[in-house]
């Protein structure tokens, strides 16, 4: 009986009509699912070429980590949260992506970015290096340099651009640009390397070369020798002497250390802006002299539009994941909204019909999210327990067996671990779990509970969302392997 | 728990020179606030110059053993390999002076330091780490 109903209901549904009057037709998330289909009934597959391709990438922000950010976006607008729907929430298709790497189980962000700019999986700690390159060994590089999405796109006439809210050497920018069989030789390549190039100067031959036209984000101190300012007034830290902002100057590469200096910057040469020596602020830390990401990916696209046949542009939100790594849930809500707002302009400045935006994360981290917790519940702050009648929760907070509240938002590791070493170097908490006030709680600098003491919170290898629009972005579909997002930006845009 | 954390940081930013005398014994600050975002000294920091005051924070692990003087840091100094190459301090940091031999306590455990505030350039003559803002004289737990 249930399967005839199911599938006379599908047969109406596949006609654009519900006719049948049941019990629960009135229902606002009745007619709300059947506005929903109406939508997916009407949906047709973009098949123009993709002039322009934009990928959004937010470090370490799975599925989990999403759903966070959803609530707290939508609790700071005024709702209940979990209803909210994220600008990238609401493009047409969906994929989940697998972001193990060659030999981890667990993903690190440059050979997940790798993956990405190139169309292969990559080794652990290395960018954009074929799978017998080796961790740290300089001479296993030249063999295995792999090609990027951003040649391929100088050789067919678009601009490249990377923007980031991390330093601009670090491993998902650097993924745009970059070969290098180790992701922390941002400024330097060990003794005896001397056919490799450190991070920071491919980046600036890459800028001189003409295959990276705009890089926006932070990391001074990596294109500036030691001994010498930056132009942010901190201390350079390249070893070889070699200043790689004057040379970018003298190749004719406009700089800004801050807003007003890149609002004060000419539309016709390329540009290269660090508006600090590492990575840039924190969104809730960010000074008004620091361009946003959202102000950073304006510019980005202002630029790069000028070329009529299209661009490659790659941004970051590249602390969400330090803020998870710091077990602070609250930076990485706020950077994650901001993620949300740089999405948001970018689909306004840039058209459906020729523009591929794809909206994904390298990896997730160990984040946990604690039951049972009613509506509306802060996302930052304790669980309240579910009510009875109404919808929202009912302000009692939901206790542990220990009699003790819990936040929403905990973490499986880090330094927020509950055992804390002791004077005999074992780790316990004689005191049990700590409290947690709610006040505690939602402050900005509040660390969330962690289980396994560690000096720093790990990602996980869970799956990451993929949310994408315009041309051919409903390839994206299904649960993909992470180089899978290379061969769909590829086919869009040499699409015939 | 610190249920008054927030109450004693509202009524110092709401009259602090009314306040200073009293706050001798009790402001607790949050070191957060001692900072404006362009890393910068609030106003705050500068009408709390020479009081007695409480900042909450983590003892970041010790430069030097059997010392009298610790960094403290707002969030505990994780060490994330990913997001950084090397050890390096956030830019908004408390040199604590202590009154006696620093007892180390786990770098992810929260404390109170108290002591008198002080600002301005001094180098430490054993570890030659260079504070912009201190508290002397001071205790923690």
């Amino acid at each position: 009986m249930y399967k005839m109903l199911a599938a006379s209901a599908l047969a109406m549904a596949a006609s654009g009509a519900f006719a049948q009057e049941i019990a629960q037709s009135g229902s606002d998330w009745f007619t709300d699912g059947q506005a929903r289909l109406e939508a997916e009934l009407a949906k047709q597959p973009n098949t123009n070429r993709a002039k322009n391709v934009i990928l959004f990438v937010a470090d370490g922000q799975g599925v989990t980590s999403n759903y966070m950010i959803r609530l707290w976006t939508g609790q700071q607008e005024g709702g209940l949260g979990d209803d909210y729907v994220q600008p990238q929430e609401a493009f047409p298709n969906l994929a989940l992506v697998k972001t193990y790497n060659i030999n981890a189980q667990t993903p690190d962000s440059a050979p997940t970015a790798g993956a990405m700019n190139t169309g292969v999986k990559q080794r652990f700690n290395l960018i954009n290096l074929g799978e017998n390159a080796i961790h740290d060994d300089c001479s296993t590089e030249a063999a295995n340099e792999l090609t990027l999405f951003s040649e391929l796109m100088t050789e067919a006439g678009k601009s490249v651009g990377a923007v980031t809210s991390a330093r601009l050497t670090h491993a998902t920018p650097a993924a745009v640009y970059a070969k290098t069989a180790n992701r922390n030789w941002e400024d330097s390549v060990p003794e005896g390397c001397d056919g490799s190039r450190d991070i920071a100067t491919q980046m600036i031959d890459a800028m001189t070369a003409g295959t990276l036209d705009i890089a926006l984000g932070g990391g001074a101190r990596y294109f500036v020798p030691e001994g010498t300012e930056t132009p942010n007034g901190g201390k350079g830290h390249r070893p070889d002497g070699v200043n790689l902002i004057e040379q970018a100057k003298a190749a004719g590469i406009q700089y800004a250390s801050n807003r007003e200096e890149l609002d004060a910057l000419s539309m016709d040469a390329p540009i290269l802006g660090m508006w600090t020596d590492s990575h840039a602020s924190y969104e809730a830390d960010r000074p008004e002299s620091e361009p946003s990401l959202a102000d950073s990916t304006r510019k980005a696209i202002e630029y790069l539009s000028q070329n009529e046949n299209g661009f490659y542009l790659e941004i970051e939100a590249g602390r969400v994941d330090h803020a998870n790594h710091a077990g602070n849930a609250k930076r990485a809500m706020i950077d994650g909204k901001m993620f949300a707002d740089a999405i948001a302009l970018a689909d306004e400045l840039t058209d459906d019909e020729d523009t591929l935006i794809i909206v994904t994360a390298d990896h997730e981290h160990s984040i946990v999210i604690n039951g049972y917790c009613g509506r509306g519940t802060p996302i930052d702050g304790i669980c309240f327990d579910v009510a009875q009648e109404g919808i929202e929760h009912s302000g009692e907070p939901v206790l542990g067996a220990d009699g003790k509240p819990y936040t929403v938002v905990s973490y499986a590791n880090g330094v927020g671990s509950v055992l804390t070493e002791q004077e005999d170097g074992s780790f316990a908490a004689p005191e049990g779990r700590p409290d947690v006030s709610q006040e505690e709680a939602q402050d900005l600098d509040y660390i969330q509970q962690a289980l396994i003491p560690a000096s720093s919170e790990s990602h996980s290898g869970v799956d990451v969302p993929l949310y994408a629009k315009g041309p051919w972005s409903h390839l994206f579909d299904g649960t993909i392997e992470q180089n899978v997002i290379f061969h769909v930006m590829n086919h869009a845009v040499t699409a015939e | 728990m610190r249920p008054d954390r927030r109450a004693f940081l509202t009524a110092a930013l709401a009259a602090p020179v009314l306040l200073r005398p009293a706050l001798a014994a009790d402001a607790r600050v949050r070191l957060r606030d001692l900072y404006d975002k362009d890393g910068s000294f609030s106003d705050l920091a500068g009408q709390l110059e020479g009081s007695r005051i409480s900042v909450t924070g983590f003892m970041a692990p010790p430069l030097k053993a059997e010392s009298r003087f610790f960094v403290l840091t707002k969030m505990p100094m994780a060490v994330c390999p990913f997001c950084e190459t090397e050890a390096e301090w956030p830019d908004d940091i408390l040199a604590v002076y202590t009154k006696r031999i620093v007892d180390v306590v786990p770098f992810n455990v929260n404390i109170d330091a108290r002591g008198v505030l002080e600002l301005g350039s001094y180098k430490d003559p054993e570890t030659g780490f260079l504070s912009m803002i201190r508290l002397g004289d001071a205790s923690y737990g």
